[in-house]
């Protein structure tokens, strides 16, 4: 029987069910997990805690965003979880039943359940023995979905401290599967540097083009950088040179990495597009202030290459996270130390084009946006010892809606105010997701 | 058994122009299984050289009572022993494109393609479950798996097992071992999941997990062939 047989079949048979399907920075989540195309109704925000400020405890803040409900733009949930380990990233598994949040200190895994009640997370389980799972990577930053197991990015290791680190798997029941470091000088692990690139084992983000076979990382720093005071650090000449200067391209089936760029400053945050003839990722520099693009050439080989500057780059604003929107054609880009978003043309992926700034707060990191781009999202803790001193350690989410020219400001929550914490990494919630 | 298999994939591309010589690029490398399929539009890209890397060891396959199209109770477990199984999991009322359809459709071609390469039957089967056991009785496999139990060419084709279990209380640890979501709402037409397919090996351990944009029969059967290749049969 072949497929206009069963087709036929299927079509006599047809029912309502199906797959678990598109129903939101939802633009920027791995593409094998259901995405909410509709209204997001919560977000979930990794709050680091603050010393004597409420509990002082990591916590994972639920926000409701349902129109019309009477505790919209409110915190409805606060679920602590025991003690500060340097909570920075989290992501959905595939099936987005269950949201992984990480500890960069203390090297912490935590699984949140936010699908049997959307609205109040509970912690399913906890990883404490990801360095010792994973024989030395230290720093859980990136967790990135694949069908049935979390790809988790580290940022560092157990021997120095510094910025050579792996990828690690894990089943999505939470059991240690598999690491794959990252290509070095040293031990090329089989991939070819690009135009003189020297591997330098760093790692930061993941993300993956399924349908090229692509899989990109970016590279950052070490333990021994990012919990330095940020004023220390720019003052210590030696430790300015520990930063990541390359992406990695990967074989994404075998987990093999191809290629090495040299993308120097720090690439950060890595996003593919969503459109079906779209072979390029952007990535952007923390210390150079750039905007790169990483691309499939006329050969059909990828490259990479510098295609914009992000503010002024003798000022180091310090370009943190990015959020693509759904159609290609925009990229919502943030500066930490200037605290402002901008919004860049991308419709020409070779030749972006600033089109809009705006001023966010003192200090600014993540952006997350809806599917049809008209509600963004903003919150402001980089790391607890990178964060501003004094007034302009602002702790926040705001929320804001893009009528196409501007950002109008919707609600805002002041974390420090509410006793919560530093408000870092945004994830969208919907109770639609779950619902056959 | 490898040099077989090279020489009927290459009689069969000599014969045909071949399956892969549907598409004008370069699909899959030269002898290989995955030659036998042609590039979906969705994957663009070349399948990696069999046993040019290494599957993981994700976690074993559970066990569990299973019922054949005959009625038959078995253990899902001994089914599975001895040969590399992709597993399955669909329910046969669902309609929707990109659900069960593709993977069942997917799945026929790999069992109709397999007799291109006899020698696999040896080796390689077909695991298909359903996780609606409230309909999908063993009158309604039977029906189903009719065009594979009474195929007068299945003795040269890789094996496919239709199974379906007594009841919800059966079927949950086999689809909670293999982590396949499926949702139930009131309404019993309604069964939301994500499509999934797992790459078994003779040792009951899972090695790789497919999902929507992974269910390309090129890449399943390169890692079929990498298995194969691990365990010293090719």
């Amino acid at each position: 029987m072949k497929r206009r047989q069963f087709g036929a079949l299927a079509t006599a048979a047809l029912v309502m069910g199906g797959p678990l399907r598109a129903l939101a920075d939802e633009t920027c989540q791995s593409p094998y997990m259901p995405k909410i195309t509709g209204h997001e109704e919560y977000v979930y925000i990794w709050t680091l805690g603050v010393e004597g400020m409420g509990d002082g405890q990591d916590k994972m803040v639920t926000v409701d965003l349902r129109p019309g409900s009477e505790t919209r733009g409110q915190v409805i949930n606060s679920l602590s979880i025991g003690g500060r380990n340097e909570a920075h990233h989290a992501g959905f598994s595939a099936d987005r039943r269950y949201l992984w949040a990480g500890g960069l200190d203390t090297n912490r895994i935590f699984i949140f359940d936010v699908h049997s009640d959307p609205a109040n997370p509970v912690l399913h389980k906890t990883i404490d023995t990801f360095v010792k799972d994973a024989d030395g990577p230290v720093g859980p930053h990136t967790f990135f979905a694949l069908p049935g197991r979390m790809m988790i990015t580290a940022l560092s290791n157990d021997d120095d401290h510094g910025g050579r680190t792996a990828l690690v798997e894990y089943t999505d029941e939470g059991d240690f599967v598999e690491t794959h470091w990252m290509p070095t000088a040293e031990n090329m692990r089989g991939a070819e540097a690009v135009d003189g690139a020297v591997a330098d084992g760093f790692g930061y983000d993941v993300r993956a083009l399924i349908r090229k076979n692509v899989m990109l990382t970016s590279s950052f720093t070490g333990w021994s950088n990012y919990m330095m005071d940020f004023g220390q650090m720019l003052g210590d000449s030696e430790a300015m040179k520990r930063f990541g200067s390359t992406i990695v391209q990967w074989d994404l089936h075998t987990r093999q990495p191809k290629k090495v760029f040299n993308v120097p400053g720090a690439p950060l945050e890595i996003r593919f597009p969503w459109g079906p003839n779209a072979n390029y990722a952007f990535s952007t520099t923390a210390l150079t202030s750039q905007l790169w693009l990483i691309h499939e050439d006329d050969a059909g080989e990828w490259q990479a290459k510098a295609v914009a500057d992000i503010g002024d780059p003798t000022k180091i604003p310090l370009p943190v996270d990015i959020s693509l929107a759904a159609d290609d054609q925009t990229l919502w880009i943030n500066t930490f130390l200037d605290g402002m978003t901008r919004l860049f043309d991308v419709s020409d992926p070779h030749h972006p084009k600033q089109i809009y700034e705006k001023k966010i707060a003192s200090q600014v990191n993540m952006v997350s946006q809806s599917w049809d781009g008209n509600r963004i999202y903003f919150t402001s803790s980089l790391l607890a010892n990178w964060d501003k001193k004094g007034a302009d350690d602002q702790q926040y989410l705001k929320a804001f809606t893009w009528n196409g020219s501007e950002l109008v400001p919707d609600f805002e929550l002041d974390f420090y105010e509410l006793q919560l914490g530093r408000a870092h990494l945004m994830r969208f919630g919907s109770s639609e997701l779950y619902s056959a | 058994m490898k040099q077989r298999i090279v020489t009927t994939l290459g009689a069969i591309l000599l014969a045909s122009g071949g399956f892969a010589g549907q598409n004008s690029t370069p699909t899959t490398p030269d002898g290989s299984i995955a030659a036998l399929f042609p590039m979906g539009e969705e994957f663009e890209f070349t399948p990696p050289i069999p046993g040019s890397y290494r599957l993981s060891n994700i976690k074993p396959a559970p066990d569990g009572a299973v019922l054949t199209p005959t009625g038959t109770k078995r253990d899902l477990s001994d089914l599975l022993d001895g040969k590399v199984s992709l597993v399955s999991f669909v329910y046969l009322m669902c309609g929707d494109v990109n659900g069960c359809p593709l993977a069942v459709s997917t799945l026929f071609d790999i069992y109709d393609s397999s007799q291109s390469a006899p020698d696999l039957a040896d080796n390689v089967q077909l695991v298909t479950i359903s996780f609606d056991p409230d309909r999908d009785t063993v009158e309604a496999i039977d029906s189903f798996a009719y065009p594979i139990t009474n195929d007068a060419t299945a003795d040269k084709k890789i094996g496919w097992h239709i199974l379906t279990t007594e009841d919800q209380a059966a079927l949950k640890p086999i689809l909670d071992g293999f982590g396949q979501v499926v949702d139930r709402s009131d309404d019993p037409d309604k069964l939301n999941h994500l499509l999934r397919m797992f790459l078994v090996d003779r040792d009951g351990k899972i090695r790789n997990i497919y999902g929507l944009g992974l269910i390309d029969p090129r890449l399943m059967m390169t890692d079929v062939e990498t298995l194969l290749i691990e365990d010293g049969t090719l």
